[in-house]
């Protein structure tokens, strides 16, 4: 395989890995920027997110890799199953929110994010004493079309991958920019006080910041299912803490930096991890975000918010 | 012979015992407790196999009780878990607790296990020093049972740790040979799960392989904890070795070989006796984990038509189907149940200490064929078996006897 | 009282009888016995084993309890420590790294630090055979100078960015050790690890010995715990966690005292990392994992964060809960699914839900029980109704003496010169100009948002000054940190303010006598004589303070300022910048929130101490107060000095007037009159 080659297949591993970051630093960077708060259990919803999704394509009846479809029934299976699971993972958001985290919102000090731990450590603990330890096999109909280019392949799924990632950012972003929810949630980020006073009802901007953050971790554990074809109690732990740095690098609050730190750190993985070595990709990684938390707090691209004395 | 006298005796025993509640079978009134300790990783990762193996130790043990195989004894069962939900597997400290309590209580002549080398490293030392035998039906890692580290291992200076399945000395090498004799296979890159096994699985392979003349093209690690090998894969595309060798379990395991079905399909690809396990067939799947070759540090009888009638006992009797570990499980404790016969048949008292001995001199038949233990508590015999992955459609996916195609015992140096 | 709980009282009368300090002696007494008899009584060599884990797992938690429980910093990594101590141990005494010998390790050799091993067909060897009891303070230093390592950049981190930073750190040390192969043996693990010896007596695998050194580390971590609780480094981290901004504004220096709680909790680890593998004689990097770090967080929340006695229990209890009860009561909740016919009670495996329930003790133990079982806290007992009701009475300045010193010097006490201060776009304060002479009091008054407070911090060191200078009795303080501000004699009050709402008015009070002691660690655990005097004289001092406030304050001294009224907080606030022995005290807004009474009151008060001598600057609304009390009166409109001069010429000001009321109101000039 030539370098040109080689490296054109990394860029496209890193792409589709930076595309998964990227929703899930997402999710996370929304909350954080209004709440102040590190979410624990946010990566743990992406990956209750990823068996609801299999579930969900269990119930359609498919099972394994086996099964193939195309056309109207493979949008129709995949529209739904996205809907089913990015509703019950905003669910599961909206509902850790009001059950352990409201009620210590006015608490100072690392009682929520303590909270935080608990429940993550809940989540994963159910999910394995229900399912088991074991990888399961994820349900994929998609069809295993690809691109070649000279001997770097481009697989349908990974375009499937960007495409969903590029909509549910850009669909977001949108959302935050332009509607009033979305209005409000900038607001609150700045002020909650004034946004108060502006008639915003904070507890409904939470709330509303909680499920959609959710509901995009649920999607890129669906992403994470079709992509890998397996999933297991396992899969937030790793991403979570990827997903985690590449928030802080795009500068925490800031939606088009989670993107972009998303990218920037799953292309970190990749050439990382080929010119390097993969034992040494969590030290990398980890190195950024120490770093970059002590010289550069604001990330690449600043904070919305100022932070709370 | 029965006379009248024994008859009646028994009766009045009978009646007496049935008087106090006791349950009791005739002739086995006086029966003499011993206990032998299970040790398996029952909670974690290994969860499944554990149960496997601790059926197949049952087995032979509730055989033995019921056709009253030891004269004037019972063999009572005290199961222990080393594994804890913390570590996520074995828990070497939890392991250490556990061969403690197997020393600390005197009932205890012998035990079974440890199912994973690190637990066994742990509670090693301390069975030296109690004169406790155990004999593991899985534990692979050379070193416990190495002359070299006698020191660490028994301090005391006997064997006391057995096993009925060869070493990772052996098992890794061997393939090596495989790869080399028969799949003529000229460079080859190696994996490991960063675990303990894996690493020394993947070690043992290397050097082998480095000796046999294969070329090692690279050496990464991988984090069972992650879910994407792609990076590591597409590197190992670029380089084109013929082959790729993995040294671990199936958390990994699983993972890898799925991925390596869509970036290196047409690569020779094999794994020790991490990947030989049901959920290589059913995570892992069809079409990824077909062509894979996997071992397994015993020989493989499930298939011989004379074990026939012991593999439908054992699914009756457990609901589920054995695998070869299940039948070096069995023969473990087989070798326990034949050394107590053959300590309480000599007039000895049935200790520890004589039982490791008899333990030692054992040459027993069982269901993998002659078993006898070397000086330092290894099996004598070397076989590593070698089975693929061939999918095959008549039968269900997870048959494990079925769709693993054993293709015969791999070359020793 | 319920009937149960009137029985249980009449049982512990006698015991009530005995005095408080009695009771605690004999209450340790009586645990320290049955501690060290609990192997002669049971001799189960399992238990045993698990009871010395147990201790094992009770140092960590103490350790993690200076860091989190008394200095507020939330360490998620936190087996990093035990593994740096359990590592460095096993390194010093295994097979592993073998270098070979040469007449550079003969003194090691003599003084039975090195074995020197014959070559098997190579050449000879160093074999380190270090002693256990050696590598223990060893080991503890060591990662200590890890913790101080891991610190120094990020300790000044906001509380939860050092969480995960932590987090990262206890993530990367067993990456480093699984791949580090030739120090470590990477992932199969070092084995051959020595157990101690004791005067030639070898510890071998009996769990015993090894239970009675960690009943003895225990021990010494409890005593050295309590004796840093208790001093002026325990005071100055109880300060940083309950508010470090006002902790900083005292004296406190925030970096080092943080630094020295990561240490200090360091420290503990691995010490106890070096005692868990000389027990189990094998280290793997598995041992070492996030979900340790989290265990030992669950066992400090469940027993009390901040409270030593707590998180002691709470490690005694999950280890019991672990290794004894939790197959006890799986078993019984078998039974009780067989009983009633629930099926799905026996698929429940509590030995196997152990993390779920830690998840859930964490939850629930934040939402309903954030103090812990065993708080650390406890409340002093409410005041009688007379001693609430009774007339105010207090004392006078006079006895002060001391703090007027300042008003001596040639130098003007506060010199400000053309500060300015921008934050992004907006200009805070533009070119200011004060004077404060010495032994003067002087008012800044201007509307709300005329940068009054952004003056006041900007002196003290809390915001950055982008232009200016501030000199403080000749000495130039600006761009210096709040703690050597304070140090150098100006204290302060907020206008919101910033009290350690968990400590009691005696121990908030104390903290600004922080920056006058000089008691260390060393000082603090062995209570030396120095010590002892040092902080008597400061506990003489502080009660003078309060004396000042009369009956409003000395009643409540054990009482938890987060229970005291709005006046009677802003006295302690007032009263723990006194503490300081400042020579300039900086007030803002003390009257807010006051009725007339209590601003009359405490106006006198401020009349008092600047009679001693003491300068002050005040911010004020209440111009009778300010006239009341200043010499000058400076004027702050929109950062820029308005004018300043005399209160009665100030106050009929146009322009003042205008700034307040607006252009239209040149009437307004009445009511001010």
């Amino acid at each position: 395989m030539t370098t040109a080659d080689l490296l054109l297949q990394q860029l496209i591993n890193g792409l589709s890995l930076g595309a998964m970051y990227s929703l899930l630093a997402l999710g996370f960077t929304l909350v954080y920027g209004i709440l102040e708060l590190i979410n624990f259990a946010h990566f743990n919803v992406f990956m209750v997110g990823s068996f609801i999704a299999m579930w969900t394509l269990q119930m359609f009846g498919l099972t394994g890799q086996d099964v193939v479809m195309t056309g109207l029934p493979l949008i129709g299976v995949l529209l739904v199953t996205f809907a089913v699971t990015m509703t019950g993972s905003g669910v599961l958001g909206v509902v850790i929110e009001r059950v352990s985290l409201r009620p210590l919102r006015n608490v100072k000090g690392p009682a929520a994010m303590i909270t935080t731990i608990g429940v993550s450590y809940i989540l994963f603990n159910l999910i394995l004493l229900g399912v088991g330890a074991d990888s399961k096999n994820f349900p994929n109909p998609l069809p295993q079309a690809e691109l070649h280019f000279g001997d770097a392949v481009l697989r349908l799924r990974e375009v499937l991958i960007w495409i969903v990632a590029s909509v549910l950012m850009v669909g977001l972003w949108l959302f935050v920019q332009k509607s009033k929810m979305g209005k409000a949630m900038r607001a609150t980020a700045q002020d909650p006080e004034a946004a108060r006073m502006m008639g915003v009802v904070v507890d409904r901007v939470i709330v509303m910041a909680f499920f959609l953050g959710s509901a995009l971790a649920g999607a890129g554990g669906l992403i994470f299912g079709l992509y890998y074809n397996f999933t297991s109690f396992i899969i937030g732990f790793t991403a979570g803490l990827r997903a985690f740095t590449a928030a802080v690098l795009g500068g925490i609050g800031n939606i088009p930096g989670a993107m972009a730190g998303g990218i920037i750190i799953g292309l970190i993985e990749t050439m990382g991890g080929q010119f390097i070595s993969t034992a040494w990709t969590d030290v990398i990684i980890f190195s950024i975000l120490v770093l970059v938390l002590v010289f550069r707090p604001a990330g690449l691209f600043g904070r919305l918010a100022p932070s709370k004395s | 012979m029965i006379t009248r006298r024994t008859a009646a005796k028994a009766a009045m025993g009978a009646a007496a015992a049935v008087a106090l509640g006791v349950e009791v079978t005739p002739a086995q009134a006086a029966d003499k407790e011993v206990t032998v300790a299970i040790n398996l990783s029952l909670t974690g990762a290994d969860a499944e196999s554990a149960l496997r193996i601790r059926n197949g130790a049952l087995m032979a043990i509730d055989d033995a009780n019921e056709k009253g195989a030891i004269k004037g004894y019972k063999i009572d069962v005290m199961l222990l878990d080393d594994g804890t939900a913390t570590a996520g597997q074995y828990d070497p400290a939890q392991a250490a607790t556990n061969a403690r309590k197997m020393a600390s209580d005197k009932s205890v002549v012998a035990a079974i296990g440890p199912q994973m080398s690190g637990a066994g490293k742990a509670m090693a030392p301390i069975l030296s020093q109690a004169d406790l035998a155990i004999i593991t039906p899985s534990s692979t890692n050379p070193d416990i049972t190495n002359p070299k580290f006698a020191e660490q291992y028994r301090p005391a200076g006997k064997a006391i740790y057995f096993r009925t399945v060869t070493t990772d000395a052996f098992q890794g090498p061997n393939m090596a040979n495989y790869f080399a004799e028969t799949l003529k296979v000229k460079s080859v890159y190696v994996l490991d799960d960063s675990g303990a096994y894996g690493v020394g699985l993947a070690d043992a392979f290397q050097g082998q392989a480095d000796k046999k003349g294969i070329k090692i093209a690279g050496r990464d690690r991988l984090d069972p904890k992650a879910a994407d090998y792609t990076t590591v894969l597409t590197k190992i595309k670029s380089i084109g070795p013929d082959a790729l060798y993995y040294g671990g379990v199936l958390q990994a395991g699983v993972k890898l070989v799925k991925q390596a079905y869509d970036i290196v399909p047409k690569m020779i690809k094999s794994g020790g006796d991490g990947l030989y396990g049901p959920e290589m067939l059913t995570a892992a799947g069809f079409p990824a984990a077909d062509g894979w070759y996997a071992t397994n540090a015993s020989p493989h009888m499930v298939e011989d038509s004379k074990l026939d009638g012991w593999m439908k006992a054992f699914s009756t009797k457990f609901g589920m189907q054995a695998d070869d570990y299940t039948i070096t499980a069995y023969d473990g404790a087989s070798v326990i149940i034949d050394a107590i016969k053959r300590v309480a048949a000599s007039g000895k008292p049935v200790t520890r200490s004589n039982v490791r001995d008899a333990i030692q001199s054992t040459k027993l038949d069982t269901l993998q064929g002659p078993v006898s233990f070397d000086a330092n508590g290894d099996l004598v015999s070397k076989v590593v078996s070698i089975f693929q992955v061939r999918h095959d459609t008549a039968y269900p996916a997870d048959d494990m006897i079925h769709q693993f195609k054993y293709i015969g015992v791999a070359p020793e140096a | 009282m319920s009937g149960a709980a009137t029985t249980f009282s009449i049982l512990l009368r006698p015991f009530a009888r005995i005095a408080p300090l009695h009771r605690r002696r004999a209450g340790l007494l009586a645990i320290t016995v049955a501690a060290l008899a609990f192997p002669l009584l049971h001799d189960n060599d399992a238990d045993i084993d698990a009871a010395a884990n147990a201790l094992a797992y009770a140092t960590l938690a103490l350790g993690l309890n200076i860091v989190v429980g008394f200095a507020g910093l939330l360490d998620l990594g936190y087996a990093a420590f035990f593994a740096i101590g359990a590592y460095a141990y096993g390194i010093a005494t295994s097979f592993q790294v073998m270098p070979d010998w040469s007449p550079f390790w003969e003194p090691f050799a003599w003084l039975g630090l090195v074995a020197h091993v014959p070559g098997s067909g190579g050449p000879d060897q160093v074999h380190f055979t270090v002693s256990f009891w050696i590598m223990m303070p060893v080991s503890a230093v060591l990662a200590a100078g890890f913790g101080i390592l891991f610190g120094a950049p990020t300790l000044r981190l906001k509380g939860d960015y050092l969480a995960i930073v932590t987090l990262g750190f206890g993530e990367i040390v067993p990456i480093v050790v699984r791949n580090w192969d030739s120090l470590t043996n990477g992932a199969m693990g070092l084995n051959g690890i020595a157990a101690p010896r004791l005067f030639g007596y070898r510890f071998g695998i009996d769990a015993e010995p090894y239970y009675y050194v960690a009943v003895g580390l225990v021990a010494l971590l409890i005593f050295i715990s309590t004796r840093l609780r208790d001093s002026r480094i325990g005071r100055a981290w109880m300060a940083i966690r309950e508010d470090e901004i006002a902790a900083g504004a005292m004296g406190v220096n925030l970096v080092r005292l943080k630094l020295l709680a990561f240490a200090i909790g360091a420290g503990f680890a691995g010490m106890t990392g070096t005692f868990y593998v000389a027990k189990l004689q094998t280290a793997t990097p598995e041992m070492f994992g996030f979900p340790v770090s989290v265990m030992i967080l669950v066992m400090v929340v469940l027993g009390g964060i901040g409270s030593i006695w707590g998180v002691v229990v709470g490690a005694v209890l999950l280890q019991l809960l672990q290794s004894w009860f939790l197959q006890d009561l799986t078993q019984w909740i078998h039974a009780l699914g067989r009983l009633i016919g629930m099926p799905l009670l026996l698929r429940i495996d509590l030995v196997q839900s152990i993390e779920l329930i830690f998840g859930i003790i964490l939850v629930v133990m934040m939402l309903y029980r954030r103090e812990g079982l065993i708080p650390a806290t406890r409340r002093a007992p409410a005041l009688t109704f007379d001693q609430q009701h009774a007339e105010v009475r207090r004392g006078s300045t006079i006895a002060l003496q001391g703090l007027g010193e300042g008003a001596k010097s040639p130098h003007p006490a506060l010199e400000v010169r053309g500060v300015t201060v921008k934050f992004g776009g907006l200009t805070a304060l533009k070119s200011v100009d004060i004077t404060v002479p010495a032994g003067g009091v002087v008012a800044v008054i201007g509307p709300n948002g005329s940068g009054k407070s952004t003056l006041f911090n900007t002196i003290t060191g809390l915001t950055h000054a982008d232009a200016g200078r501030v000199k403080l009795y000749g000495t130039d303080i600006l761009g210096l940190p709040p703690h050597e501000i304070l140090a150098l004699g100006a204290a302060r009050t907020f206008q919101n303010i910033r009290l350690f709402p968990n400590l009691t008015v005696l121990e908030n009070v104390l903290v600004g006598q922080h920056s006058r002691l000089r008691t260390g660690v060393l000082g603090a655990i062995l209570h030396l004589p120095r010590t002892k005097a040092e902080e008597k004289r400061a506990l003489e001092w502080v009660m003078e303070i309060v004396a000042v406030f009369g009956n409003r304050l000395m009643p409540r001294l054990n009482q938890t300022v987060n229970g005291l009224s709005y006046a009677n907080r802003r006295r302690v606030e007032i009263a723990r910048a006194l503490a300081s022995r400042p020579k300039l005290l900086l007030l803002d807004e003390p009257t807010a929130g006051m009725n007339p009474a209590e601003t009359l009151e405490l106006a006198e008060q401020i009349k008092g101490l600047h009679a001693l001598g003491l300068t002050i600057l005040l911010i004020e609304h209440k111009l009778d107060v300010v006239t009341n009390l200043a010499d000058t009166v400076v004027v702050l409109d929109h950062g820029e000095k308005l004018t300043e001069g005399r209160p009665e010429v100030v106050r009929q000001n146009e322009d003042v007037i205008t700034a307040y009321l607006g252009r239209n109101t040149a009437a307004g000039s009445a009511a001010f009159v």
